[in-house]
């Protein structure tokens, strides 16, 4: 991957964006990588947790919202629980989501349900899957 | 004694095995479970950013809605309602602009035909005052697991059971407060004090993939297949778990887990209120046992606890 890193990235809108969302100080990252080791569901991932974070921190924008990764996070919290710097990557995941919805209401809804699995599927399976990936 | 209960709404179709089973377990303990009246949605997942204070209002809803009704503890067996309700309650704590900003939606609830001034006068602000218990904690706290072995009409001696915690009930540590997130004990208690022989795996705390069962259903497959399988190589006979999305992953998913994984072979998977409610003699009927896609029952008459 080719990547421009410069200041302007660092300081962007998008970084600070970020960091308003999700509430968390992303320089915090200091990438040792605990946060992917854990994951259950890194196996699915184009890039790993912490790489999303590295993406993020560099204000590496159209990489990070164009991964699968954002969309693939279930908010089990074990990145979070055994980060060492207290840097929960579900919240900067929800954040760079709502970023990359934009004004596209909705990346996942009823119409992609099939209906054979909304007929057996619990409500509250539904329910969160509609509140991650739709504004 | 007398326990506010809020079901959630998974419990009232398509887990009603959950439901009927906590209701009737608890009855035989001398707990009378009322439920909530006039319940809604708790939202299900509690929301991660900062500006969506809209979507915590539904959780904020039920417990003020418990505060009305008199009580000062709210009991619920899901999951998701229970981690969802115990962060909600947690921010209206700790946040003062939450606190208030989601007071004024509440205050505002009443629908417009019913709206009159005295009841938006006489509003008294949620401020935190509800304390969230799951059932588990119910039954380590209230009844003791001591207490509860010497209540059994059945004794489990000899079921090989795999707790299964998943993520919602033990993280994030400092909200939850539940149990150690990496070692907790709670379920395995619990089923020892059922007399149960309990399996101990890996993959115990590990989430199942949650609600990419509908997105991402082959990230949940394979999440799935991991922790059962791991938990088939241990020796268990049965997986025990508390939440009805787990419950819909680990169970229902077994299909498409044999269709993947050749060398897989099928576990039932059952609520922990299920095999408490077999171990104080509830009937069968009540334990809906035909609802699992792994049906449980061979295993269960093999070992004489059903007939």
């Amino acid at each position: 991957m080719r990547a421009e890193i410069s200041t302007k990235n660092i300081r962007s809108e998008f970084v600070q964006r970020v960091e308003e969302l999700s509430g968390q100080d992303l320089l915090a990252c200091y990438q040792c990588g605990k946060c992917s080791a854990g994951c259950p569901i890194v196996e699915e991932m184009d890039i790993i947790p912490n790489q999303a974070i590295r993406l993020a921190q560099l204000g590496l924008e159209d990489e990070v919202l164009n991964s699968k990764t954002i969309w693939l996070c279930a908010s089990c919290f074990m990145c979070f629980s055994r980060c060492p710097k207290g840097v929960d990557f579900s919240k900067i995941a929800e954040a760079l989501r709502m970023i990359a919805m934009g004004t596209e209401i909705e990346h996942y809804g009823p119409q992609q349900v099939p209906w054979e699995i909304a007929a057996e599927a619990p409500q509250q399976a539904l329910v969160s899957a509609f509140r991650k990936f739709s504004l | 004694m007398k326990l506010c209960y809020y079901p959630g709404c998974t419990l009232k179709d398509k887990t009603t095995n959950l439901d009927q089973t906590t209701i009737a377990a608890a009855d035989e303990l001398g707990i009378e479970l009322v439920e909530l009246p006039n319940w809604t949605c708790c939202g299900a997942t509690y929301p991660l950013t900062e500006e969506k204070i809209a979507n915590l209002v539904p959780q904020i809803r039920i417990l003020y809605n418990v505060m009305v009704e008199g009580d000062n503890r709210v009991t619920t067996t899901c999951a998701f309602c229970y981690s969802t309700l115990k962060r909600a309650n947690r921010a209206i704590l700790n946040d003062p602009i939450k606190r208030k900003r989601i007071n004024a939606y509440l205050k505002d609830d009443k629908r417009i035909p019913e709206y009159d001034k005295e009841t938006v006068y006489n509003f008294k602000d949620y401020n935190g005052e509800v304390k969230v218990v799951h059932f588990l904690e119910v039954l380590r706290d209230d009844v003791g697991f001591e207490n509860l072995s010497l209540k059994l009409k059945k004794n489990l001696e000899g079921l090989k059971v795999a707790p299964y915690y998943g993520c919602k009930l033990l993280r994030p540590p400092e909200e939850m407060e539940f149990d150690d997130p990496e070692n907790p004990r709670i379920m395995e208690d619990f089923l020892e004090s059922l007399g149960c022989e309990v399996i101990d795996y890996p993959f115990k705390t590990d989430c199942c993939g949650s609600y990419l069962s509908l997105s991402a259903p082959d990230a949940a497959t394979r999440a799935s297949h991991l922790i059962l399988n791991s938990a088939v190589k241990n020796g268990a006979d049965l997986v025990a778990l508390t939440c009805p999305l787990c419950y819909y992953n680990l169970d229902r998913r077994q299909e498409d887990i044999g269709n993947r994984f050749m060398d897989f072979s099928p576990i039932p998977v059952l609520f922990f209120t299920q095999l408490l409610a077999i171990a104080l003699g509830v009937e069968d009927e009540i334990l809906g046992l035909d609802q699992h896609y792994i049906d449980p029952s061979p295993l269960l008459r093999e070992k004489k606890l059903v007939t």
